[in-house]
């Protein structure tokens, strides 16, 4: 008896750990690997305090594993932990383990919460909690919380892309507490607030990036993210 | 008459060499700023954007000849008045040193015009230097590092002009920072009219810019009151057309204050000239 | 026409702070007077030909030029007069030609580059117009000055002290000018000078002002009764001459000075007539030269 009750706990054991990885999330891995390149139009629109800036057209570029170009005309802001980071991230499976649980309803859609807890320090991502559609497969919304930019929430949306998992909207939450001015900055010589440092009302910024026009698949050269 | 003495003190503005040293002294002083930002123009990027890089990225060309131009001028903005003062300051003073003010106040031209033409001549002067500026700034920046969106750091934030909202912006600003700059030709031309060398009205007007520009950036509430007045304090107006949106009512009352000091510089110089015994 | 005063001077006065430079001046010089303006270093004159320039104002009295004050018509008066006041000074950075473009275009005439050529080539200028004074000579910026203030034909040309710093051969030429000037063109010219001699030969009026104040004003023959002329007298034998001279000339009142010559005041054509009494006297003469009359007149006066 004991024998099978070691043997069966081995066996519990041996398949949690086997079972690391969420299949949610193993079939979006596998989803976004059928991406092996794209060009997107992008339209940027970022609400961010201590920040104006107006909309702003750019086209994104991107090649597996990791190459991603942002280009355009103007100047453009866009969140640090862009838009690979994730993908990157989440695409080797040794690099974390995954746990599912109950999600919330986002856009009336059952979402699978994937938690994803990374397996060594080396990772700049020290946490990740992706909201899953687990019937189409797409993130609807991910909440990383990185070392080098703190937390980020980005919220999809999606309209022909979804068969490859690209979204059309990409809403950024950004944290703004650490934003200050550098005290050698000209001054305003019309400024009556003397202070020079966002006092806290705001510490929320917002970036929206609208993508269309997407063009999957079509063989991009290396040279274009040079 | 008037115009004829005009069209005299060019002349004489144009055969001095200390004329050319304040076009030379720009020109070198833009090629530096330009080698620098060309050399290593992303450290100073990143000075303005550190903050903002642990959350955020930019991309795009962001050191572009709008931005260089808007870093020359904030860098050569407390420069510039030197250059002007060092050619206007003599204008009037030079003239009692070297003795030909006599020859000129014993012609039948009064001596109103004659101060008149002076300020007329110092103004263009000015104008010149600063149609310089904006040529090496904007023109000579854009021709070697392009254009694109200019991304101002402001003591409010940061703020991106698209590409296509900033000709104005810099149209504006030189005009305002030409009625800047014509205050210190003003004023030097004022103080050369009570002195009789030229290197006190040259010194005394940048030590009064000095003086003022100092008072106006002490946050103490004693110089609260005076600080509007000071022109100075309007000195950098130019400034406020890359604000957004734009404080057009404080713009309109800098430019006024700095014109109220053109006007009463001017009447105190003839006041002074028209009174002075002529003895050297 | 010829007494009609173009320059009327009436007591002024300037003071500069405690110190009176000019008090209670007057004189008149008519159209076409060569009018000698003396008076020894610090004694107003320079102040007092700033005031007729409009460089400076006196303090009180008046001042009227063509029948006109500053306060009425400035523009018209200083269109009439051309002047050098002590050295002429020109920019020093731009050329002979351009200074005198420059004063020309404000002097009230319209004056073209060929008439700043001719000018130029009349002072003796020929060749370096397009030199910058700042090679000038005193001699070549004095004829620059000259060239300046004739070049729009002034009614009145006001000289001070014109012939400092000029050779004799400048000086000459000076002269023989401000003549011409007066006989051809019958120009007006207040002349401030301190070569009495050059005064005495060319001006027709003159004042004496000194610390501020005028001395003595008029008519240069009157004033020095020309017919007169003191002689300086130096002999082998002082008192045979003296004896001679008191027997024949018993009007020239002889007296011997510190040097040991003999001064004595003739008639101009009783010189010769000296000369002829002393060699038959057998009296050997080292020297016999007229002393300037104005000088002496000067120093009398200056010193009273």
């Amino acid at each position: 008896m004991k024998k099978v009750l070691l043997f069966l706990s081995f066996l519990l054991v041996g398949n949690l750990l086997f079972a690391q990885q969420s299949q949610v999330l193993s079939a979006l891995v596998g989803k976004l690997n059928t991406v092996k390149d794209y060009t997107v139009d992008a339209r940027i629109v970022a609400a961010v305090p201590m920040i104006k800036i107006k909309e702003v057209n750019a086209t994104f570029y991107f090649k597996q594993k990791d190459k991603f170009k942002v280009d355009t005309k103007g100047i453009a802001v866009l969140p640090k932990q862009g838009f690979t980071d994730l993908n990157k991230f989440i695409a080797n499976a040794s690099n974390y383990m995954s746990i599912e649980s109950a999600g919330k309803v986002i856009s009336g859609v059952n979402t699978v919460l994937v938690t994803v807890i990374p397996t060594n320090d080396n990772q700049d991502v020290i946490l990740a909690k992706l909201w899953i559609d687990p019937k189409k497969t797409i993130i609807m919304s991910s909440q990383v919380t990185t070392k080098s930019s703190g937390l980020m929430t980005v919220n999809y949306a999606y309209s022909d892309q979804l068969k490859y998992g690209l979204p059309s909207s990409l809403v950024f939450e950004i944290d703004v507490k650490k934003f200050k001015m550098p005290k050698s900055v000209a001054a305003n010589i019309h400024q009556t607030d003397k202070s020079s440092e966002n006092d806290g009302k705001d510490k929320k910024g917002k970036i929206t990036v609208h993508l269309t026009n997407y063009r999957v698949n079509k063989g991009l050269s290396d040279e274009i993210f040079k | 008459m008037f115009l004829n003495n005009t069209y005299n003190e060019f002349i004489k503005i144009a055969a001095k060499p200390r004329s050319y040293i304040g076009l030379i002294a720009l020109s070198v002083l833009i090629g530096v700023i330009i080698f620098a930002m060309k050399a290593d123009g992303s450290t100073y990027i990143s000075f303005v954007t550190a903050s903002f890089e642990q959350t955020l990225s930019f991309s795009g060309d962001i050191m572009n000849g709008n931005l260089i131009a808007f870093i020359i001028l904030q860098m050569l903005i407390v420069h510039i008045p030197l250059l002007v003062a060092l050619v206007t300051g003599d204008l009037i003073s030079g003239e009692a040193n070297m003795g030909t003010i006599r020859m000129l106040a014993s012609k039948p031209i009064s001596r109103t015009q004659i101060i008149l033409s002076k300020f007329l001549a110092g103004a263009l002067y000015t104008l010149l230097l600063t149609i310089w500026l904006g040529f090496l700034s904007l023109y000579v920046a854009r021709w070697i590092f392009g254009t694109g969106d200019l991304m101002v750091l402001t003591s409010d934030g940061l703020i991106i002009h698209p590409e296509s909202d900033v000709e104005w912006r810099y149209i504006y600003g030189f005009l305002t920072a030409y009625l800047s700059l014509l205050t210190v030709s003003t004023l030097s031309i004022c103080l050369s009219a009570f002195a009789e060398n030229s290197i006190g009205p040259i010194v005394t007007t940048m030590a009064i810019i000095i003086l003022f520009t100092i008072i106006g950036s002490m946050d103490v509430t004693v110089f609260d009151s005076i600080k509007p007045y000071l022109f100075t304090t309007h000195m950098a107006a130019w400034r406020s057309y890359f604000e957004d949106p734009v404080p057009w009512d404080a713009i309109n009352e800098s430019i006024r204050i700095l014109i109220y000091h053109n006007v009463i510089l001017v009447a105190i110089a003839l006041f002074q000239f028209n009174r002075k015994d002529i003895t050297s | 026409m010829q007494n009609t005063p173009i320059i009327e001077v009436t007591s002024i006065s300037k003071s500069f702070g405690s110190f009176e430079a000019v008090k209670d001046v007057s004189f008149h010089v008519n159209r076409g007077d060569v009018f000698g303006f003396l008076g020894p270093n610090g004694a107003g004159k320079s102040t007092t030909i700033r005031c007729l320039l409009s460089l400076i104002k006196p303090n009180s009295g008046e001042i009227k030029l063509f029948g006109e004050t500053f306060s009425s018509n400035r523009s018209m008066i200083l269109s009439k007069i051309g002047s050098i006041i002590e050295k002429p000074d020109f920019y020093k950075y731009l050329s002979a030609e351009k200074n005198l473009e420059i004063f020309a275009r404000i002097s009230g005439a319209q004056v073209n580059r060929k008439q700043i050529h001719e000018m130029l080539d009349f002072v003796g200028l020929r060749g370096r117009e397009k030199h910058r004074i700042k090679g000038f000579s005193h001699g070549m910026k004095q004829r620059l000055g000259i060239a300046q203030t004739l070049l729009h034909q002034p009614d009145l040309i006001i000289l001070d002290e014109p012939t400092t710093g000029l050779d004799p051969q400048g000086i000459i030429e000076i002269r023989n000018l401000i003549l011409r000037l007066k006989t051809e063109q019958n120009k007006t010219i207040l002349l401030s000078s301190h070569q009495l001699s050059e005064i005495e030969l060319i001006a027709n009026r003159m004042v004496i002002i000194n610390k501020g104040k005028t001395l003595v004003e008029g008519d240069v023959s009157e004033l020095l009764n020309q017919q007169e002329v003191l002689i300086l007298l130096e002999v082998d034998n002082v008192e045979k001459a003296m004896s001679l001279i008191h027997s024949k000339f018993p009007l020239s009142s002889p007296e011997l000075n510190a040097s040991g010559q003999i001064e004595l005041t003739l008639q101009k054509n009783q010189t010769a007539l000296l000369n002829k009494e002393l060699i038959k006297a057998e009296i050997l003469v080292s020297a016999l030269e007229p002393k300037r009359k104005l000088e002496d007149f000067f120093i009398k006066i200056i010193g009273a």
